[in-house]
């Protein structure tokens, strides 16, 4: 029976993990600060949920209030710095993205990130009237999740090509690429018709060819460049230079002074 | 030619010195490598060092060149991205004949620590490569030693390109 | 001999033929002065930009993607490759993030000999923009005295770790070595000769006409802008806004060190510079407390937390507990808790800063970084428009971006 992979997460995973195994969490903290209370009252109803989580505030909010909130935050707050925005993927297990804001006041020195869960398929909106640096931002979240922002002035990929198929930080998308992604150069550059000259992509880094002699050779069987070999080698006794066999078990030769 | 002593008054008046075409072609080929500057990554900076005051690059008669147009080396130097391959593709273009391209670094030769779908895996799918220079980033010392290991192939060409036998032919 | 490609000419979809008087030039991917693989898409009147349109991602390596397929320690040698000109800064920022995750507290030493790799990245980071700078404005000597520093300062850091430019010389809980001999006689002869030859600097371009015409009062950034583009680093206290993350929210050891932060009032590439000078003479400052700091303490390297970090090789080669646990954290990795965190970080370049979801698997579930470079790139669209084309690699050399982290 071939070994079941699942699908909608192709990451790394660990292989093996103890059943009893329970993994522990990041003390969430009451908030307590004088600031980030205020905070937490300027924003009012519209703050599910708040905590702190290593010197972070953080604000859970409705994906369709992230406008007001940030305006709110960036007004009466004084996060005049929006210094991230990503998303991560929860497609898999809950059907969702998870999209955060990093928010730095420059005053007192205090980071909130704002978190807001978003359906597949639905946008967002915008903040770049309020941020300049969520233009490029959300520009990398639709390139790299595929998440729409409604009314971005200028919403197209960023790091990846135009012409690109698939969004690739998606937990669906394998790390080394999907069939369009490994032929991508060969089909811009040469066409279809070159794929069968150029070949595959290696992706195993300890592949050795076996008859290739232009860039293996093979110990005691070394011949000259691109020779064919395909009829066999002859071997070639080693011979080692007396003066290199040094036993280094039996001297106190230090290496490394450092210990 | 200067060591030896000549007789000006028998030989025209003017000092003769022996040599083939090609000889003369390669030494002069060998010796006036102008690599184009086209830093992709990390081994970029390295290539700049190997450019600059310590290294000093220059005493190979290595000058870096803005323009395709006027460089006959190519050094790729760090990691070719799928988006970037087709650039690198545009530039050997334009280069002119004779050119001869160096991969420096893992990531131009098998796509070294960046196995994703974002890297080339070895800029010989896109360009034939002379050399190729490992490590990550290889130190400048490494990319003058394979500039002299070029410049040594050189010498072994025959002049007339189209003699030479490409050993691979897929890629011109 | 040339085989036929694919490759029609480029820019079709640009319109160049323009009935407005306009001109649309393309700058790069491949340009000498656009500090790796930037493309600019510039629609000029005359020499005036009007319309500026950075183009990205030519680097772009799935730097983050990989870290969803690497187990914590794996990932570590990657992040030398985001800035390579300051790889240490990187190492630290992402070791400082699990740090946290996992709430570690690292030796005293760790933490000197860490802080000395900080100061001694910022140092050869701002050399090599010096160099960088001033062969993109035209100052050709610059370059030359200024690699021939940074050399020195790379042999110091491939004395300490073997490598010159990819350090990978952090560790999740402190650093794998102590200072070899000599070394900090070495790093004193280093220092002592830095500011006279930052001196040197000043004075062949502090006042020198041409550098200041080309510099002053061009790619102004009012400190709005500073603000609203996410500007850090340098480009935030270049507009006159004090604001430094080992000042405001100290990290490692900068709550104990006496040094300045330095603002320009003045906005624009010259203030900039003069930054840059004066951050190489503060990191000095910090060097010099550092090697006294040295001496004063134990010597031990790494944290001791059995779940997450190795034991020394040592009591690995000797006791067999600390051989388990190693075997378990290389062959599976460690396993930090459930949780999120970001760290910000001052590197060189400005902000960096680690965003990491744990899931409580040895993989993180995502991996963000925040790199300062990405959006100053963002902010050549706004910065360039009014600008002269002669000025705009100038402007370029000015935000100090590297491609390796813009792209990742």
């Amino acid at each position: 029976m071939r070994k079941y992979t699942p699908k909608d997460n192709v990451q790394g995973k660990a292989y093996y993990t103890d059943r009893f195994w329970v993994a522990p969490r990041v003390p969430r903290q009451v908030v307590e600060d004088e600031h980030f209370k205020a905070v937490v009252e300027a924003l009012g109803e519209r703050v599910k949920e708040a905590y702190v989580e290593i010197n972070n505030l953080v604000l859970h909010i409705d994906a369709t209030q992230n406008y007001a909130v940030l305006e709110t935050l960036k007004d009466t707050c004084g996060y005049k710095v929006c210094s991230e925005i990503s998303a991560v993927d929860y497609l898999a297990k809950e059907g969702e993205f998870e999209i955060f804001y990093q928010m730095l006041n420059l005053d007192k020195a205090k980071r909130v990130r704002v978190v807001c869960r978003l359906k597949k398929g639905l946008a967002i909106e915008s903040v770049v009237p309020l941020f300049k640096s969520a233009n490029f931002a959300e520009r990398e979240m639709y390139d790299m999740f595929g998440i729409k922002a409604n009314n971005h002035p200028f919403l197209k990929r960023i790091l990846m090509p135009d012409d690109w198929e698939g969004h690739p930080l998606l937990k669906t998308y394998p790390l080394q690429g999907d069939e369009f992604a490994s032929w991508y150069e060969v089909d811009k550059i040469f066409g279809k018709a070159y794929r069968d000259i150029i070949g595959p992509e290696n992706r195993d880094p300890a592949r050795i060819e076996r008859y290739d002699t232009k860039r293996f050779s093979r110990v005691g069987y070394e011949v000259s460049f691109d020779t064919d070999i395909s009829g066999g080698e002859t071997k070639t006794e080693i011979e080692y230079s007396s003066t290199f066999l040094t036993d280094y078990n039996t001297g106190t030769k230090q290496l490394d002074k450092r210990k | 030619m200067a060591q030896h002593k000549v007789n000006y008054a028998s030989n025209g008046g003017l000092p003769v010195a022996l040599t083939s075409v090609d000889k003369l072609l390669n030494w002069g080929r060998s010796n006036s490598l102008w690599p184009l500057t086209y830093g992709l990554a990390c081994c970029a900076i390295e290539m700049m060092a190997s450019g600059g005051s310590r290294f000093d690059f220059d005493r190979l008669g290595t000058i870096f060149r803005a323009s395709p147009r006027q460089s006959d080396l190519m050094i790729l130097a760090g990691t070719l991205s799928k988006k970037h391959a087709e650039f690198a593709r545009r530039l050997y273009d334009q280069m002119p004949e004779p050119k001869w391209v160096i991969s420096m670094g893992s990531c131009a030769n098998t796509g070294g620590m960046f196995n994703t779908y974002a890297t080339v895996q070895g800029v010989d799918r896109i360009v034939p490569v002379d050399i190729y220079i490992p490590g990550c980033a290889p130190r400048p010392e490494t990319l003058q030693y394979a500039v002299m290991m070029l410049q040594k192939k050189i010498r072994k060409e025959s002049a007339n390109m189209k003699k030479n036998k490409k050993q691979d032919l897929r890629l011109v | 001999m040339q085989v036929t490609n694919k490759l029609t000419p480029f820019f079709e979809n640009l319109n160049f033929e323009r009935d407005d008087n306009m001109m649309v030039i393309n700058f790069g991917p491949q340009h000498p002065s656009a500090h790796g693989q930037l493309r600019l898409v510039l629609e000029l009147d005359g020499e005036l930009v009007t319309k500026a349109y950075p183009d990205i991602g030519y680097l772009h390596r799935g730097i983050e993607k990989m870290a969803e397929n690497m187990t914590y320690n794996e990932f570590l040698p990657t992040t030398d490759r985001l800035d390579y000109i300051a790889s240490t800064s990187n190492n630290y920022a992402y070791a400082l993030a699990v740090e946290k995750l996992i709430g570690l507290e690292v030796p005293r030493r760790a933490q000197v000999i860490r802080t000395m790799l900080l100061e001694l990245n910022r140092i050869i980071s701002h050399l090599f923009f010096l160099a960088t700078h001033a062969l993109d404005v035209g100052a050709m000597s610059i370059f030359l005295y200024a690699f021939r520093e940074r050399e020195f300062a790379m042999d110091l850091m491939e004395d300490y770790c073997g490598a010159r430019l990819t350090h990978s010389a952090v560790r999740i809980g402190g650093v794998p070595l102590d200072l070899p001999d000599g070394w900090l006689e070495n790093l004193t002869i280093y220092l002592d000769k830095l500011p006279q030859n930052i001196k040197m600097y000043e004075d062949l371009l502090t006042e020198n006409r041409i550098w200041k015409m080309r510099l002053e009062d061009v790619g102004t950034l009012s400190p709005e802008d500073a603000m609203s583009w996410g500007c850090s680093g340098v480009m935030l206290r270049g507009s006159g806004i004090p604001y430094d993350i080992r000042k405001e929210e100290p990290y490692e050891l900068y709550s104990e060190l006496d040094f300045d932060i330095p603002i320009s009032q003045s906005c624009d590439s010259l203030g900039r510079y003069k930054l840059y000078m004066e951050e190489m003479r503060q990191s000095k400052r910090i060097l010099e407390q550092l090697i006294k700091m040295y001496p004063q303490t134990e010597q031990k390297l790494m944290a001791h937390a059995p779940q997450y970090i190795s034991a020394p090789k040592e009591e690995i080669m000797t006791q067999n507990y600390a051989l388990m646990q190693h075997f378990v954290l290389v062959t599976q990795g460690m396993r930090p808790p459930k949780g999120e965190v970001y760290v910000p970080t001052e590197s060189p370049k400005g902000e960096l800063g680690f965003y990491i979801k744990s899931e409580g698997e040895p993989y993180a579930y995502r991996l963000k970084c925040r790199a300062p470079s990405f959006y100053h790139t963002g902010l050549l669209q706004e910065i360039l428009v009014g600008t002269y084309i002669a000025d705009v690699v100038t402007i370029i050399g000015s935000t100090n971006i590297v491609f390796g982290e813009v792209d990742r």
